[in-house]
């Protein structure tokens, strides 16, 4: 029994001591296996998937090397039934291959045609076959190599995939690191993205996604095709790609509802992705239309149902994910592993903020008590309006206004979910109010009044949940949302934590309605962040009158 | 000539032989017999042979089986030319057991021996009556040939189209004594020929020594992480168990045992398949840590109490202990294809299941270090217990019994650990609780509502917090999470919001999160304001005046009034009852049903249920003509056969005079006796019949076997089945 920081647990969950001293160390060793799935202040908890164990042996790391991690680390016993189970679940990884063919264009593989048998029984992948070339052999139509991994990943028989990438139409992409330097961290994303071939990057909102997106794209050295979520978020991205790449003004297009350039590197919104045209999705056509390298989702916790049914057909390019907070209430996060590529990157929020990239950030809940009068029309509220009603009361706007007051000489955002709340607030606080049908040019004006300090307070409807930089905002106060989302929450919070070039840390303020559905879904919403090691404060309305912030 | 009996021998031997003897073979002095002679029948009874006969291996069964097809009394040297030297050997060690006895001739056997092993001992067929020359046989025609080599291994009998229209080499066979007819389609191939055709040996192969065994070689220290590991899994489980249906008893199924949905909640709380919950399951059962109640719950004893304050070492030799020895087997539950068998039930046993457990045991005791491998194992076993008693010994068994042995922890990755070993010899194993990971006093507050136990929690420390938190991941740590339903169970269970957030505080080395007091606070602020309680009547008056009046008025005293809100009282009685009271007290109340209505004036009142249908008792009916006429009939046949019986009964009767009286042991003895000497005369029984009637029989024994004697009735002719225990004596004739 050795005194390790890790305790193997018979349910596949890992648990390690962050204090102890070889955590780092040990933490670097079971992240090529074991799936991340909390990180508060002193046990980080992972999981052993199957998809996870798949995806290091992908990455050649076979069972012994896994079983060995984790007896050397372990501090108790590892359950011997455990480990069985991790030598035989990778030992189901690589018995099928996907190999090229010259003559059949791709084709399935068996070391054993026992597998082959029984996959080729399963109603969900006979379709997608072609003619059987040998008992170990059969031909799969290219179109499907997608569909067909995906569908052996759900039959336990993942395919080891040899076919390979096309490598797209060569362009010169490099970086261009003058007056700043990559962080060690986005190095190593890019990389493990690189050798991968297409995978995830999971970082923390602010951490310079971009960055590891240029870096991927100067690896690739291809023409590029980026997906984003809105057209602000677009123009950010050309500014960034043209301030640390080698790329210039006449090589970016802009693929939006205003634009339709396409160029080596095309950047485009989901929105315009997805525009159906008489029942048709037009504009999908632009995944073909170019010889495309690489493909970078943005946001990829975002991608739309469309955008997934495609991607499932374009297996061959390489393709980057990029997202801070990898969960979906609807819970498609294994979709977006299995059509994007397997999790290449991932860190706690905590680390990155402990080296200073990302702004220190306290998260208050602030819990406001309704009037006698208002809780009563709560209590006789329709359910489907209850929530509506309590995120929405009269006596939470007096605290915003003096949350505002109290933070008057620092950058101020108010976001929230319901347009007639944000209406008023707008007009209480005499502030500007960016919303969905707010035009293109005038948020960016305001957007950009903001970052120059010329507004200090902004009004923001969801429009502004993420993507928007914006550097200097100290300050977030969170008055409604979109009831229990849990990476609406992360990313709003996203939003202030691009480091200050005071130093200063960021405040984000959730203002809660006592004793309401409204505290129920907030205490959802926060789970993300809490599993972050975001450890909010609970604070009474009364304590912000009296100014105990 | 001297034929000693089996029970003379048995008179003459020495003490020392005795004790190897019940050594061997326990049963024969559980009880002890009252004499040599029921010694004797005990010993040579088909059950006490085929038990002495279980604990044979296989090369002393093969040498058994040798001595048995030889003509006794039979030497050494017999028995070797028909296997090999080393045979003699065994011999010794059959003797001893009492399976084989020797007189100034040479060997015997116990009648009885043949009938346990069978006609066909060792595929042989019985001996030809005729002296054959068996030279012959080795200018058999091709068609013969045929014939013997389909016939020579055994089975020894052939079935034929037509004994009386035999094929060419059949007919061959026939001619020479080769074959003898059976019957009509059925020829049986002779001792002689058998042996002579297999070299003149008995056996094909001789089986002197056990398989080897194979497996995987283990490191000695992985194994004993390993197995404390499973020790300190399977002591978990048990707590769990117990602790999972102390919450939400489950009802046993009126068979007996544990129902399916209920097994499958259990593997689902434990987080194991459902033949390891079972398992578990089984071994609290057996070891008294659990039972059914009378009213079909099945909950933990106070016996678990008291095991949960021992030591780990304790704690798990308790379960081992009782797990070696139990004819229980949990491994039938869920066995694909066979019926639906409950654990805890009462299917689950099997005579077998010791003798297995302690024979894999005792392989794997001879082979430390090995992970064995099943296939070798279970060939190693076959050796060890070849005897094909009650279908013989089944891999599964094996299988099951590997299996568990590594879920207690009496191995780990398969192969035998010290523990395991020191169990098997006795030993107190108190290195557990040394190897056993340290119970930890405190837990890790985090702020995402949960609380790690880095280890095996103290068990008080463990007992609270199950109550205010749920566990969400078990192992060698514990998850717990805190959430507004594990609050309020524990708000429930009776704590305040105040002691939980004390106890928590106190117990975490981490400091308390702040949401986590608010999430506290919030429960218990809002908890128990609800009040619900059953009541049988209410009386309810807008002028609270008048309630009050009715609450101080010593005459209603009897109604057990109690206020519950200004205008409302509950009361004791039913709502009838209550206003007949409050009436003679000249109050003027009005029934109320439960939506509010008034009911008005009494109800006439109507049953609730359907009349019966008249039930009209009368004579029987009359028979007709045919019933008659049969049931005569009936009575006349019966009458005839039993005077001409009785007539007969009467005459032997008057012949032998008194009615025999012999003790049930000497009984035994001559019945015995007169089977192996087979005296021309008839012998004379007294026999009791269902109604305690003793009657005289004058019978030819044919067969002796199990607790009844087959014989031939002179009274009837027939042949007839008497149960020993009914004959009051025998006494020649």
């Amino acid at each position: 029994m050795t005194d390790g920081p890790l305790i193997v647990q018979s349910d596949k969950t890992i648990l390690l001591d962050v204090d102890h001293a070889l955590s780092t160390e040990c933490r670097r060793a079971i992240a090529p296996f074991a799936e991340l799935e909390r990180s508060p202040e002193h046990i980080h908890t992972y999981r052993l998937t199957n998809l996870g164990l798949w995806n290091a042996r992908a990455a050649g790391h076979d069972a012994e090397l896994v079983i060995d991690t984790l007896i050397r680390y372990s501090r108790y016993a590892v359950p011997h039934s455990l480990l069985v189970d991790i030598a035989e679940t990778m030992s189901r990884y690589g018995r099928l291959r996907l190999e090229a063919d010259p003559v059949h264009g791709l084709i399935l593989v068996t070391t054993d045609t026992g597998v082959l048998e029984e996959v080729i029984r399963a109603k969900k992948i006979a379709p997608l076959l072609g003619i059987r070339i040998d008992k170990e052999t059969i031909a799969v139509h290219p179109s499907q190599r997608g569909q067909i991994k995906q569908s052996l990943l759900r039959l336990g028989w993942p395919a080891e995939d040899f076919a390979g990438y096309v490598d797209g139409q060569a362009h010169e992409i490099a970086l261009k690191q003058d007056g700043w330097k990559m962080r060690q961290y986005q190095e190593h994303a890019a990389e493990g993205f690189f050798h991968g071939g297409s995978g995830v990057v999971v970082l923390p909102c602010g951490a310079g996604k971009t960055i590891v997106g240029a870096a991927a794209m100067a690896h690739v050295k291809a023409t590029t095709l980026i997906l984003v979520t809105n057209t602000i978020a677009a123009r950010q991205w050309r500014e960034e790609l043209l301030k640390r790449t080698t790329l210039t003004d006449d090589e970016i297009g802009e693929y939006s509802g205003a634009k339709k350039e396409i160029r080596p590197v095309t950047i485009a919104t989901y929105q315009v992705m997805t525009k159906k045209k008489n029942g048709v999705y037009a504009h999908l056509d632009l995944f073909d239309t170019h010889d495309w390298g690489l493909i970078i989702y943005d946001e990829v916790h975002l991608l739309p149902a469309p955008i997934f049914r495609f991607t499932a057909d374009i297996q061959s390019r390489r393709r980057l994910g990029l997202t801070a907070t990898l969960v979906r209430e609807d819970g498609m996060e294994g979709e977006v592993f299995s059509l994007i590529g397997p999790k290449r990157f991932d860190v706690p929020w905590k680390e990155i903020e402990a080296q200073g990239y990302i702004a220190p950030a306290e998260c208050i809940e602030v819990r406001v008590n309704l009037t006698e009068a208002e809780r009563l029309s709560y209590a006789t509220a329709e359910p489907e309006n209850r929530y509506r009603y309590c995120a929405t009361t009269r006596t939470k706007r007096n605290v915003v206004e003096e949350l505002v007051a109290r933070h008057a000489n620092e950058q101020i955002l108010v976001i929230g979910q319901y347009i007639d709340q944000l209406d008023e607030l707008s007009e209480t606080l005499d502030v500007p109010l960016i919303k969905g049908d707010t035009p293109q040019k005038e948020r960016e004006r305001l957007f950009a009044a903001f970052r120059t300090g010329e507004i200090t307070c902004l009004v923001v409807s969801k429009v502004a949940n993420f993507s928007v930089d914006l550097p200097e905002a100290t300050i977030a106060i969170q008055v409604s949302g979109a009831f229990g989302s849990r990476q609406e929450e992360a990313q709003r919070l996203g939003r202030i934590l691009r480091p200050k070039s005071d130093g200063r840390g960021a405040k984000f303020y959730s203002v809660v309605s006592r004793d309401t559905i409204d505290q129920d879904f907030a205490q959802n919403r926060q789970r993300f962040l809490a599993e972050q090691g975001y450890s909010y404060r609970i604070i009474d309305a009364d304590d912000v009158f009296q100014g105990k912030l | 000539m001297e034929n000693r009996s089996y029970a003379d021998y048995l008179r003459g031997l020495d003490d020392a032989t005795f004790i190897s003897m019940f050594t061997h073979r326990p049963d024969l002095v559980t009880p002890v017999p009252p004499d040599m002679s029921s010694l004797a029948v005990r010993a040579s009874s088909v059950p006490s042979l085929a038990r002495a006969i279980d604990s044979l291996n296989k090369w002393q069964l093969q040498v058994l089986e040798v001595c048995l097809t030889l003509d006794e009394p039979f030497s050494e040297r017999d028995v070797t030319s028909l296997s090999e030297e080393s045979a003699v050997f065994i011999l010794p060690g059959l003797v001893e057991r009492g399976l084989l006895y020797r007189d100034k001739e040479g060997f015997r056997a116990p009648t009885t021996l043949k009938e346990v092993l069978g006609n066909e001992i060792a595929g042989l067929g019985p001996a030809s009556m005729a002296k054959l020359k068996l030279k012959k046989l080795e200018d058999a025609p091709p068609a013969a040939r045929k014939v013997l080599d389909a016939m020579v291994w055994g089975p020894p009998r052939g079935t034929i189209g037509d004994i009386k229209k035999p094929s060419a080499g059949v007919k061959w066979l026939l001619d020479d004594g080769f074959l003898i007819p059976f019957n009509q389609q059925t020829v049986v191939l002779p001792r002689e020929v058998g042996i002579y055709l297999r070299g003149n040996k008995v056996h094909g192969e001789l089986e002197t020594s056990q398989p080897t065994i194979t497996g995987t070689k283990r490191d000695a220290r992985s194994v004993q992480v390993a197995a404390i590991s499973n020790i300190a899994t399977f002591l978990r489980w048990t707590e769990e168990i117990l602790n999972f249906w102390a919450q939400e008893p489950a009802s046993a199924l009126r068979s007996g045992g544990l129902g399916v949905r209920d097994l499958k909640d259990l593997s689902l709380h434990l987080g194991v398949d459902e033949s390891c919950a079972a398992f578990v399951a089984e071994v609290s059962y057996i070891a008294g840590l659990l039972t059914i109640d009378p009213d079909d719950k099945i909950l933990p004893t106070h016996q678990f109490d008291i095991w949960l304050s021992q030591t780990p070492a304790t704690r798990w030799q308790t379960l081992a202990s009782a797990w070696l020895i139990t004819s229980r087997m949990s491994g039938l539950v869920g066995k694909e294809g066979s019926k639906n068998v409950a654990p805890l039930g009462p299917e689950l046993d099997r005579a077998a299941a010791a003798n297995v457990r302690r024979l894999a045991l005792s392989l794997l005791q001879e082979n430390q270090s090995l992970s064995l491998d099943l296939e070798s194992l279970y060939r190693a076993a076959q050796w060890h217990a070849p005897s094909r008693r009650s279908g013989g010994l089944q891999k599964d068994y094996l299988l099951w019994t590997l299996r568990e042995v590594e879920w207690l922890g009496i191995t780990g990755q398969g192969a035998l650990s010290t523990y395991g070993a020191e169990f098997l010899s006795g030993g107190e194993n108190t290195a557990i609780a040394d190897d056993l990971p340290k119970p930890v006093d405190h837990i890790l507050i985090q702020s995402d509502n949960t609380a790690i136990a880095p280890g095996p929690l103290e068990h008080e420390v463990a007992q609270e917090l199950a109550l205010i938190a749920d566990v969400e991941s078990r192992g060698g740590a514990t998850v717990f999470r805190f959430s507004e339903g594990s609050i309020r169970r524990g708000l429930d269970h009776g704590r305040t919001g105040d002691e939980i957030s004390k106890f928590l505080s106190k117990t975490s080395k981490t400091p308390m999160p702040q949401p986590l007091e608010y999430l506290i606070a919030d429960v218990a602020k809002k908890h128990g304001k609800l009040r619900v309680g059953n009541t049988t009547s209410f009386i309810r008056c807008e002028d609270s005046a008048l309630i009050t009046q009715i609450l101080s008025d010593k005459r209603l005293d009897i109604l057990n009034l109690r206020k519950i809100a200004p205008e409302v009282l509950i009361c004791g009685y039913e709502a009838a009852e209550a206003m007949n009271i409050l009436r003679s007290c000249g109050y003027l109340p009005v029934g109320e049903d439960s939506r509010g209505a008034l009911l008005s004036g009494p109800r006439i009142q109507r049953a609730q249920t359907k009349a019966r249908p008249l039930r009209a008792i009368g004579e029987y009916e009359r028979p007709d003509e045919i019933q008659i006429e049969g049931a005569l009939r009936a009575l006349r046949t019966g009458e005839k056969s039993s005077r001409k019986q009785s007539t007969m009964r009467n005459i032997a009767t008057e012949a032998l005079g008194s009615l025999p009286r012999t003790t049930a042991n000497e009984t035994l003895e001559l019945l015995s006796d007169y089977l192996q000497n087979q005296p021309a005369n008839s012998l004379s029984i007294g026999y009791a019949d269902n109604n305690g009637m003793v009657s005289h029989r004058i019978i030819d024994p044919l067969k002796l076997s199990a607790g009844s004697l087959i014989a031939r009735d002179h009274a009837t002719g027939e042949v007839q089945t008497f149960r020993i225990a009914r004959i009051t004596g025998v006494a020649a004739l």
